[in-house]
């Protein structure tokens, strides 16, 4: 097993384990109190209502239309609706360098199953099954380097250009762009180089067996496949794992509606949280530096003067 | 202004100039705007205004460096808290994800109306306080914070001047989260907003005056956050029932504190003092339905705001339980709210998850109601007698925030005759807010009413002259419906200030007085214009 296919290995390692515990992370925290934010796509009210229009809501039968959320969401998520809807002009750019990155992704997967199938002696030249993986590969692929190329360079140029985002755009912001523009940069060359993608479908192959890379790499495969190692091990720790807050700020914070009805799940919820211990320092909360709880504080009235009750 | 320059040293760091402000349509495009007053010099000297010259808090400026610095430590120590799930388990999750995740695109700053009014000043881009809280918290907070903090663009100095400045921009987003609603990514700058006032209010006792002590505080020690106490209460519902006889010719019963009433009504009790007609309206309504309910004078229970809901879980929180225990008490079956927005939210949507479900109570707007009663048909109503334009204005916390959009127009579609009302564009769930959320109606500290003014309030203004465009001429009266009581606070303050009722006959009031305005049964008009009555105020 070559250098390469371990760095492989160990960025695909990192990936996972940052990965994971940033949903790890997202996903143990308490439930907050509700936050939500209307238009909500499953109360099916395309005004934005919600069940707090109906009289007496709470003796009804809720429904959810749950297929609302997808209409709301694919669209979100491939075309970037919001862009689209509410800043043109940027999304120019990024939607072509998000859809890019989505093919390239989808690429990464046919190259994938060419690999696997390769094991078992299925070569584009002899099974159709492999050879449209292969073309597969490069219908994804192809546009998604070309695509990424444009989006990086659009946004680089935006990010250096447009008042609006020139005061909040980081070196580290242009290091990413420029670190992704490379990647289909090289993609694209390498592309060029092996049409067929079959030096590439050796690699995966070759990660896949744990055996020993048979085919040549040229000097900007090579090159490409470090841009792609490093990038894989970056970015967990980076905002770019945007999707997170995508599926957790919709999902959990902002279409949350679900009412306390005293459901066996929430109420012990809500009654562990309510006995952890309150820090905060101002006078007003009296919270006696962690000695009273959020029952005890919620429920006292520093003020209330019982004569007066 | 990158976030950065919030620690610079220096007297003021932005200046608003009335010729920067984005123009209010006809017939103000030619207006000749009032400046924001400079705050004197002895007030210069006393309070905190570097920012922007306006001072919303009146903070003291610390006396020493060695209190500068104690303040510092506190701030980030409460920056530590707010990252905790036992300090701050009520709103962990969205924040640290709206803190993390930002992908710097700027669509929100076109979302918000206090951005786009002011002129595009940068401090008031709703990332722009974000922006400064989560460079803060990843250069003193995060491990290795401080490496290479400037290509990683958190390089933030953290000084007396960038907490000062920082608690005053608290208070220049209405936390009316139009800005959450068109993140493509779901950041929600409003809620970092409403996190840092908690920091300032919860670890160091920082909040607008109006708000805590002369109000939340206020809440708890007298009942209500207008001073109003319970002896009171019970006087005032008493002229309210004379005033109903004279208005109606017919005396009305206003139920105080009946045990096994199916409804305790709460009002914001700012209405008994400033409007008084709307909880008029209210009991006539009910009356004519036949609903069996009743108001409580127990402390809290006779004032429906909650004004933690802006700035402190804590107080929030107190404010809240009292609310549902007084429910509970009198053994109601439903709680109603009256036409106050952030009332409904806080005690719909907020305290939800409180307490476990079974010491609830179900809690009902009372638009929803309202309609209710309309469509039964029990009251009769004739359209013609409101036979005038109106339009409606959208409280952000019962209608972005809570989803209640078409109640309030069916009942305003069924009382005028056709044509009468027309939308705000936009509307419903895209709706401005009027300038007055998350406090702001009742703030009147320093020199803040002049930035509600010029700012916050301004594009509601445009809004409502669009709506009436065409229709001018002041002798053609127009009224703007508006079903929260905070909403009409800034609303009327913004109708006064610009004197909107002489140049243009656009007036205010909140949706039962129109409703009573129509009913068959009234036979004299409910409503009063400026100027017909003995008061100013409807
Ligand atoms: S919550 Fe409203 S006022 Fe505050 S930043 Fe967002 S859009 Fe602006
Ligand atoms: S719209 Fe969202 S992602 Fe874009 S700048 Fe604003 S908060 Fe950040």
């Amino acid at each position: 097993m070559g250098f390469l296919q371990i760095l492989t290995y160990l960025s695909g390692l990192v990936f996972v384990i940052a990965f994971g515990a940033k949903l790890l992370k997202y996903a143990t925290m308490p439930m907050h109190v509700r936050w939500e934010l209307y238009p909500i796509p499953h109360e099916g009210k395309e005004w934005g209502g919600s069940f707090y229009e109906e009289i007496d809501h709470w003796k009804k039968v809720r429904h959810k239309d749950h297929m609302a959320q997808y209409r709301f969401m694919v669209p979100e998520i491939l075309f970037i609706r919001a862009l689209h809807e509410d800043n043109r002009p940027l999304w120019y750019w990024s939607f072509p360098f998000h859809m890019g990155l989505y093919l390239c992704i989808g690429g990464l997967i046919f190259l994938g199953f060419g690999a696997f199938v390769q094991i078992f002696g299925m070569v584009p030249e002899n099974s159709a099954l492999a050879s449209l993986f292969q073309s597969l590969t490069t219908v994804f692929a192809v546009p998604g380097y070309i695509l990424g190329t444009i989006g990086a360079l659009g946004l680089i140029v935006k990010r250096t250009t447009d008042s609006n985002l020139t005061d909040v755009t980081a070196g580290i912001d242009f290091m990413n762009l420029i670190w992704l523009g490379l990647l289909f940069v090289t993609g694209f060359i390498v592309w060029l180089q092996d049409p067929g993608f079959n030096v590439s479908r050796a690699y995966f192959q070759s990660l896949l067996t744990y055996g020993p890379m048979k085919e040549p790499m040229s000097a900007i495969h090579v090159v490409n496949l470090l841009i792609f190692i490093g990038f894989w091990a970056y970015f967990p720790f980076t905002p770019m794992t945007h999707m997170v807050s995508k599926y957790f700020m919709w999902d959990k914070v902002k279409w949350d509606d679900d009412p306390n009805r005293g459901d066996a799940g929430m109420d012990s919820k809500i009654k562990k949280y309510l006995a952890y211990p309150v820090t905060w320092a101002a006078v007003h909360i009296d919270s006696q530096g962690g000695k009273k709880t959020w029952a005890d504080i919620a429920t006292t009235n520093p003020w209330e003067n019982k004569d007066q009750k | 202004m990158r976030p950065e320059e919030i620690s610079k040293k220096t007297e003021q760091l932005v200046t608003i100039k009335t010729e920067d402000l984005a123009p209010l349509p006809f017939p103000y495009d030619t207006y000749e705007e009032t400046p924001i007053t400079p705050l004197k010099e002895e007030q210069k000297k006393k309070w905190e205004h570097s920012l922007d010259g306006v001072s919303a808090l009146t903070l003291p400026k610390p006396e020493t460096p060695e209190e500068e610095e104690r303040l510092v430590k506190a701030f980030l120590s409460g920056l530590e808290k707010l990252m905790t799930k036992e300090n701050n388990w009520t709103f962990l999750q969205p924040l640290m994800l709206s803190l993390e995740y930002c992908a710097k695109c700027q669509t929100c700053a076109d979302a918000c109306p206090a951005f786009e009014m002011s002129g595009r000043k940068d401090i008031y881009r709703p990332t722009f306080r974000a922006d400064v809280l989560r460079k803060i918290a990843k250069k003193y907070l995060s491990k290795g914070g401080k490496i290479l903090a400037g290509f990683r663009g958190h390089d933030i100095d953290l000084n007396w001047d960038t907490i000062a400045r920082l608690a005053e921009l608290a208070y220049r987003c209405t936390l009316c989260r139009r800005c959450a609603s068109v993140c493509p990514v779901g950041v929600d700058n409003g809620l970092i907003t409403h996190e840092l006032r908690k920091l300032f209010s919860q670890e160091m006792g920082i909040a607008g005056p109006e708000i805590h002590e002369k109000g939340s505080v206020k809440h708890l020690k007298f009942g209500s956050s207008t001073g109003m106490t319970k002896a009171a209460v019970a006087d005032i519902i008493e002229y309210l029932e004379d005033d109903i006889e004279e208005k109606t010719g017919k005396r009305i019963k206003i139920p105080l504190n009946k045990k096994g009433a199916e409804i305790l009504l709460i009002h914001n009790a700012g209405e008994f003092m400033a409007w008084p007609e709307n909880p008029m309206a209210f009991a006539i309504l009910f009356d004519a339905a036949g609903i069996d309910y009743t108001l409580s004078t127990d402390l809290v229970g006779y004032d429906a705001v909650n004004y933690g809901l802006w700035y402190d879980d804590v107080q929030f929180a107190r404010v809240a339980l009292k609310h549902i225990e007084i429910a509970r008490n009198l053994g109601v079956k439903k709680i109603v709210i009256g036409e106050c927005g952030h009332a409904h939210k806080a005690l719909s949507v907020i305290a939800d998850r409180l307490l476990p479900g079974a010491q609830m109570i179900p809690r009902e707007s009372s638009y929803t109601l309202l309609n209710d009663i309309v469509k039964s048909g029990k009251i009769k109503f004739d359209p013609s007698k409101n036979d005038f334009p109106v339009t409606l204005h959208d409280p952000c916390n019962a209608v972005r925030l809570m989803g209640i959009v078409k109640p309030q127009r069916e009942v305003l579609n069924a009382i005028f005759p056709p044509g009468r009302f027309r939308e705000m564009e936009p509307h419903g769930v895209e709706n401005y807010c009027c300038g007055g959320g998350s406090g702001f109606a009742i703030m009147s500290s320093g020199n803040f009413p002049d930035w509600k003014r010029l700012v916050s309030g301004r594009k509601k203004l445009a809004q409502i002259l669009n709506a009436f465009q065409g229709e001018m001429d002041p002798s053609i009266k127009k009224m703007v419906c508006a079903p929260c009581s905070n909403c009409k606070g800034q609303i009327r303050d913004m109708l006064e200030s610009y004197e909107v009722y002489e140049k243009t006959g656009i007036w205010y009031t909140g949706l039962v007085e129109l409703m009573v305005n129509a009913m068959v049964d009234q036979k004299k008009p409910y409503l009063e214009w400026p100027g017909e009555g003995d008061d100013d105020d409807m």
